[in-house]
């Protein structure tokens, strides 16, 4: 049990950085990002591509790889979600299903469909805490997870360009009053976004084997419901939800598994959803559902 | 006003006798195109058709629940699967008729869907949509990897019925039972409930306020959507003679969202239509590709296959940044026509024109503010918005305006 405690730690890092992204989104724009998965595929499959075909040194194919991600994330803002700022919310979800549909397909058509391997960032040793087998890139995973946390708290209560996202999530108009540009918010915002899910693509691309959308298949809901449990407009809530979510799904898979039922962590993850919406909507942490 | 009484004045247009007979042999083309087609068609192009209109009973189905009712269901695979797997276990293993299991897969839907909006509808909007992901690829992982009942990855056998065990005769049942749900459908929208459904997607809380039981409503949509779904699933079992889980991923259940999007959600001809490419789409891509691949300069070897959902995904950005009411706005002229009207609408600039002129006309000008307004779950072009009192029936040249311009901003 406690094994399955620490498995669910190190897989709700995951679920936590990518719920970042979604939360920082839905602050600044209001939208639910389905993309926010395929950030992190891209710029797994640059990374990829860099390393294992052109040789280039690591540091250097995770750094093209973030730069892919937020290059992906500013055009999906530019020619998805800007034309669409008017249209009622659920039509920008729909868009975001369809840039993160067409980012699978350009995937697949690059990369071809077969699993790939991305070599881990810090060699490949394993460690075995309580019982749990961990493995290097999962420690890294769990270390860049907390040190973004303290980084963006300090940056949204510190600096100015913190500051004025929060501003224009909040009010746009008095935003806009004060001197503060709405479209190069809304820029930053998903460039930003896209950077966090370009992160959590890179770290979580060696841990296995990694193949088109598997950013979106495998982590989109738990992320989703991670950063609803946190309340959605929280970022602290998006780590913690990631990290309830990640030993709850740990722990269903665990208690479930002895009836033999298939598909555990997937029920988990619903009905831990649905009771948090059901429940509690606001969240945790959430000022407003 | 002015408006007013220039819609009445075209309620009055009424075409001369030969102006009924060319929209009669029109309409009587179509239809007799629609029935020969598989009779003129080989083998394969027959298979093409049954799996057209499997695709367009799916279409439907996810037109009730989101062009109807405004629900965003993202899960739909749960649906059409356990429609799918109960009618092969039925047919398969329990040597039950088709013709009863057909219904009994529509059931297994509709009662996924209740199981569904019992616990869920309390739930809104983007958090709906949410929870319908959630949904469908939980029911993937679960009830469709039950060894017993799906057969596991090898999937699980789904015998035609002895009558129509023909390519050609399958296909004619599908376009059977996708003309019974065009006229379920039909008589849906023009009911009280369907009317209910309609004012709920407009305004939910206008609703509620005149008396509307918005959740009861919502939970009927959900139900009669995942009833064609599961009959969907059904056909779509049958037609492919066996059924495995890896037919209902996520992006499968995707397209289906798209294809109806990009038909228009809404409109019935738009969303067949739609349905029906995305259908034939994959299957002549697939037929010409056979696993081909060409060599591109910087991509290397490209899987002809691939291109299908790149092409379905673009369709969809395209749509709802350019023509939000896709495939059905732009086939209202011709509607108009055949209904009896005009095919210009003359003083009908700032909606219809923008609707029916945008394709060849600069996008951004035209076909973005009336639209932008409206969106996509509240389609720009309601032609059968039947929440008002029209003066004549089948008199689409007043409603059109309606519920795009003027009533909502």
């Amino acid at each position: 049990m406690l094994t399955s405690l620490v498995i669910g730690v190190f897989q709700g890092a995951t679920y936590g950085l990518l719920a970042v992204g979604l939360v920082l989104v839905y602050k600044g724009t209001r939208v639910f990002n389905f993309m926010q998965g395929e950030f992190g595929t891209v710029a797994a499959y640059a990374t990829w591509g860099l390393v294992a075909n052109a040789h280039v040194p690591y540091g250097f194919a995770v750094l093209a790889g973030l730069a892919c991600a937020v290059l992906l994330g500013l055009v999906v803002e530019r020619l998805v979600i800007r034309p669409l700022l008017d249209s009622p919310k659920i039509t920008l979800l729909v868009a975001t299903v369809g840039a993160a549909l067409l980012t699978i397909s350009l995937t697949t058509l690059f990369g071809k469909s077969e699993g790939r391997v991305l070599a881990p960032a810090l060699g490949s040793k394993n460690f075995f805490i309580l019982g749990a087998g961990v493995a290097t890139q999962q420690l890294l995973l769990v270390a860049v997870l907390a040190g973004l946390a303290v980084a963006l708290a300090y940056f949204f209560s510190r600096t100015d360009l913190g500051l004025a996202v929060l501003a224009t999530s909040q009010d746009a108009f008095a935003t806009r009053v004060v001197g503060i540009s709405v479209p190069a918010m809304s820029r930053f915002i998903w460039g930003f976004a896209a950077l966090l899910g370009g992160i959590a693509g890179i770290l979580q691309a060696p841990i296995g084997v990694f193949g088109p959308g598997f950013m979106t298949g495998l982590f989109i809901v738990p992320a989703f419901t991670a950063a609803v449990l946190g309340g959605m407009t929280s970022l602290p809530g998006a780590f913690l939800g990631g990290e309830l979510v990640g030993v709850a799904q740990s722990l269903g898979i665990y208690y479930l598994e002895r009836f033999h039922i298939p598909g555990t962590a997937d029920l988990t993850v619903f009905a831990l959803l649905l009771a948090v919406l059901l429940v509690r909507p606001q969240g945790l942490l959430g000022k407003e559902a | 006003m002015a408006a007013a009484a220039e819609a009445l004045q075209r309620v009055e247009f009424r075409p001369s006798r030969s102006g009924w007979i060319a929209r009669a042999a029109v309409m009587a083309a179509i239809a007799l195109a629609i029935i020969a087609a598989p009779l003129l068609a080989d083998d394969v192009r027959d298979q093409w058709i049954g799996y057209a209109a499997v695709y367009m009973v799916i279409g439907l189905s996810v037109n009730v629940i989101t062009g109807h009712a405004g629900q965003i269901s993202l899960g739909h695979q749960a649906f059409v699967g356990i429609g799918a797997f109960t009618s092969a276990y039925l047919v398969a293993r329990s040597g039950i008729s088709f013709f009863i299991a057909l219904p009994v897969a529509g059931l297994t839907g509709a009662f996924m869907a209740l199981v569904l909006g019992l616990v869920a509808l309390r739930i809104r909007g983007l958090y709906l949509a949410l929870v319908t992901l959630a949904f469908g690829q939980m029911t993937e992982t679960t009830i469709f990897s039950i060894r017993g009942f799906t057969g596991g990855g090898a999937g699980a056998d789904a015998p035609r019925p002895s009558l129509f065990a023909g390519h050609q005769a399958f296909a004619y049942l599908c376009l059977m039972v996708v003309a019974v749900f065009l006229l379920v459908d039909w008589r849906f929208v023009k009911s009280k409930a369907g009317r209910a459904i309609v004012s709920i997607r407009n305004d939910e809380r206008v609703a509620a306020s005149l008396g509307i039981n918005v959740t009861a409503y919502k939970l009927f949509a959900f139900v009669l959507g995942g009833f064609i779904a599961g009959v969907g699933g059904s056909l779509f079992a049958h037609w492919n003679r066996s059924v495995a889980t890896g037919s209902f991923g996520l992006s499968t259940a995707l397209v289906w969202v798209l294809m109806t999007v990009v038909g228009g959600l809404g409109s019935r001809a738009g969303v067949l239509i739609g349905s029906a490419f995305f259908a034939v789409f994959q299957l002549v891509v697939g037929a010409l590709a056979k696993g081909a691949s060409f060599h591109w300069p910087i991509v290397g070897d490209v899987l002809v296959q691939t291109l299908s959902p790149l092409l379905g995904a673009l369709l969809l950005l395209l749509t709802l940044t350019l023509f939000p009411g896709g495939i059905g706005q732009q086939l209202l002229p011709v509607r108009r026509w055949l209904a009896g009207g005009p095919v210009s609408t003359r003083g009908h600039h700032r909606a219809g024109a923008a609707a029916t002129a945008a394709p060849g006309s600069e996008p951004g000008a035209t076909a973005k503010p009336p639209h932008a307004a409206a969106g996509v779950p509240v389609p720009a072009a309601r032609d059968e918005a039947p929440a008002e009192p029209a003066p004549t029936a089948g008199e689409p040249a007043v409603r059109v305006r309606r519920p795009r311009g003027g009533g909502r901003t």
